[in-house]
């Protein structure tokens, strides 16, 4: 057993890191405009879910996501790389190609009353979404865009499909909360990165302890949130039977960890912080949207791994 | 990466349980007095005769060289098992001094000193810390002077755990007359029984007695007791400390994910409940803490000040835990008990081996890069 990343999870890695810092500066998301995934197509992303029983490998996708949310993907790239998985899954073959090489772009949203909010949706004709604690997806008609609240990613408001199928939910939860840890980490560096330049009562505010110590706690955070994470992901890859547990602890830790590295980002960040020109409140307002996506995991009504034996005999 | 268990790693974790199951004591040793320690060296004992003790030591020095992963194995099914802590008065033998002569001692030294402890012959403490030297370690007074081949030791060290039994000690002072801070140390091992040391036992909050002040008073050391080399102590110091943050560490760290299950299993707290929704934040951070123990040890790489992650994520969740299960008593938490104990035990996870502040400072400026406090 171990938990080293292989030569070629490491590759692929620094390549996607490569083309994210290349191609996804944040400063993309003060534009407004729908996100452009052509060159996370060409990358492959998501068709990795199809490569058959060798190459599928859950792992290596979710750290991935977890790249992506560090740069703040649109939660599409969610969607698409699991709804091509569930048609693919399906035998739909053709769709899922067509998923996979952006041909059909699919919306990530979360039903409310009647309707569903899409993420990041001008047109889209497909839809992942959230139903209360069931995960949805199929066909969805193009709706009116709806403003975000604070701004960014445009969201469009679509009456939700009836009869829309139900989906498993573990590999979107992996995947969601795969981003949120990404987001958890994008706080964490612009963080420290300010706190090393940003200079008050003539020295850099990080060699102040009060700043130092809500970095280190950041830190703890991110820390725990991707070990959980590979836990979670071999688990599910391997079939283990406490694959369910470790995805429900993975989708309570992720999304607070993540809404609680963006709350110490801004405030490291004084007035500028709160400011639209600084990313942190970027960071936040994704982590938000993430939370809303996940399904609510009911933690404790599944066996814990590590349970006391019963030694009455 | 891969945890899939291979049918080995099945075989060996049924074979702990089995074994655990039938031969762990049923029943809470003594927390203090001579009770305390035969208890822990009779545990030791039994684990020696049936091949589980030193499973992190080399079989050269009579270990069971286990992997990490066994060890992760095995100290999870201790856990389950509800097998005694291994922070009992034999645990600076095996976790602190011995490896740190394996590491660094010399031949003499190891052939002596390495099967005492493992079989609980001889039980070591630690001399560390002093009244002014905490945090800042670095600022210990503790006097060593070379008079030929032996040093003269004067001073005072204080905390130190299990003093009270031990037979030796592994002592840090300044050799070097003159020297400052982190130069001109070094680490002894200090025979307790010398003439001039006087141990005045400390109570804690939970009422027990395992640390103490240790007084010397012109107490002459051979300079054979030096490891590590004669004024390199610090180097050997943060040796030892190294070790502390691996196996024994790692069974803590496990066993809080178990007393997490016993805590919830006793509480039945109705679904939906606020109680339910703490419990459950509980159970999350106690996985988390998990996977993050397993990632300490089956991680290549990292910085060497990673364990501060884990180490201050475990003290600070098992402080939690412990609060709520006090606070879960109601009226009878003003009454003595195990749980109570526990509770005002659980107050020195922040202190013993570096403060929280100390080890937000070390990530903070370690890992993260923020810049150097500057000091005195
Ligand atoms: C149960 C227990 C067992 C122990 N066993 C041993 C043992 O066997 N051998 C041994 O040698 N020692 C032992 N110790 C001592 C332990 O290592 C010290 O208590 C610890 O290092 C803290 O030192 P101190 O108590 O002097 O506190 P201080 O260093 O005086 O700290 C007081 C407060 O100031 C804070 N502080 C200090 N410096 C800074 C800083 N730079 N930045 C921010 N805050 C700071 C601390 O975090 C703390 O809150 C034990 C302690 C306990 C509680």
């Amino acid at each position: 057993m171990n938990l080293d990343l292989s030569d070629e999870q490491s590759q692929i890695l620094d390549a996607a890191e490569a083309l994210l810092q290349a191609e996804y500066p944040l400063s993309r998301l003060r534009s407004g405009a729908a996100e452009d995934l052509t060159r996370l197509v060409e990358f492959g992303l998501f068709g990795l879910g199809l490569a058959g029983e060798d190459g599928s490998d859950l792992l290596t996708e979710a750290l991935l996501h977890a790249r992506l949310g560090r740069h703040l993907l649109t939660p599409s790239t969610l969607a698409a790389a699991v709804a091509a998985r569930l048609a693919a899954q399906a035998g739909d073959d053709a769709l899922a190609s067509r998923i996979a090489d952006g041909a059909l772009p699919v919306s990530a949203g979360v039903a409310t009353g009647g309707d569903l909010l899409l993420c990041d949706a001008p047109g889209a004709t497909m839809a992942v979404w959230r139903e209360g604690d069931t995960l949805r997806w199929g066909p969805c008609d193009s709706g009116a865009a709806a403003p975000p609240a604070g701004g960014g990613l445009p969201l469009t408001r679509t009456p939700r499909p009836a009869g829309a199928a139900t989906a498993p939910s573990a590999p979107w939860q992996l995947l969601v909360a795969a981003q949120l840890l990404g987001t958890a980490e994008a706080a964490l560096d612009l963080s420290v990165a300010y706190a090393r330049t940003r200079e008050q009562f003539g020295r850099p505010i990080g060699a102040f302890q009060a700043i130092k110590h809500h970095c280190a706690d950041m830190a703890l955070g991110v820390a725990m949130v991707s070990a959980q994470l590979d836990f979670a992901a071999l688990a599910l890859e391997a079939g283990q039977e406490d694959a369910d547990f470790q995805i429900a602890a993975l989708a309570r830790l992720a999304p607070r960890i993540a809404l609680r590295n963006a709350r110490m980002a801004i405030q490291i960040h004084g007035g500028i912080g709160f400011s639209d020109e600084a990313d942190a409140h970027l960071i936040l307002k994704q982590a938000h949207r993430l939370g809303q996506l996940l399904l609510p995991a009911d933690l404790m009504a599944l066996d814990a791994p590590l349970t006391p034996l019963n030694r009455s005999s | 990466m891969d945890l899939t268990p291979s049918p080995d790693d099945h075989r060996f974790r049924q074979r702990a349980r089995d074994w655990l199951g039938a031969n762990a004591p049923r029943h809470r040793a003594p927390a203090g007095g001579a009770g305390a320690r035969q208890a822990a060296t009779a545990w030791l004992a039994r684990c020696h005769a049936a091949g589980w003790s030193g499973l992190a030591w080399p079989r050269d020095w009579g270990g069971q060289g286990l992997s990490a992963d066994r060890l992760l194995i095995w100290y999870e099914e201790y856990a389950r098992t509800g097998a005694p802590s291994p922070l009992d008065c034999t645990f600076v033998g095996l976790h602190h001094a011995g490896p740190t002569l394996i590491a660094l001692g010399s031949e003499a030294q190891k052939a002596f000193h390495l099967p005492r402890i493992l079989q609980g012959q001889s039980i070591w403490c630690q001399g560390f810390s002093e009244p002014g030297a905490g945090s800042d370690l670095a600022s210990l007074r503790t006097s060593g002077r070379v008079e030929g081949d032996i040093l003269v030791v004067n001073g005072q060290k204080i905390w130190s755990s299990y003093a009270e039994d031990a037979d030796y000690q592994e002592l840090l002072i300044r050799t070097e007359p003159g020297s400052a801070r982190h130069r001109g140390l070094s680490w002894v091992i200090c025979d307790m029984r010398a003439p001039g040391i006087t141990v005045r036992p400390i109570a804690n909050m939970a009422g027990e007695t395992h640390f103490a002040e240790v007084f010397y008073d012109d107490v002459r050391i051979p300079l054979s007791n030096v490891v590590g080399g004669l004024h390199n102590g610090w180097a050997t110091a943060m040796t030892t400390l190294g070790f502390e943050r691996k196996t024994a560490a790692m069974a803590l760290q496990l066993d809080l994910s178990v007393r997490v299950e016993r805590l919830i299993a006793e509480a039945g707290a109705a679904p939906g409940s606020a109680l339910a929704e703490t419990l459950a934040d509980l159970r999350a951070e106690a996985a988390g803490l998990r996977a993050m123990t397993w990632r300490s040890v089956l991680r290549e790489g990292g910085t060497p000040f990673d364990g501060s992650l884990v180490r201050l994520t475990f003290a600070e969740l098992a402080q939690r835990v412990h609060r709520l299960a006090a606070e879960l008593l109601g009226p009878e938490s003003l009454l003595q008990g195990p749980v109570m104990t526990d509770y005002f035990e659980s107050y020195s996870e922040t202190i013993a081996g570096g403060t929280a502040e100390i080890q937000r400072n070390i990530i903070a400026e370690r890992i993260l890069g923020l810049p150097r406090e500057g000091r005195a």
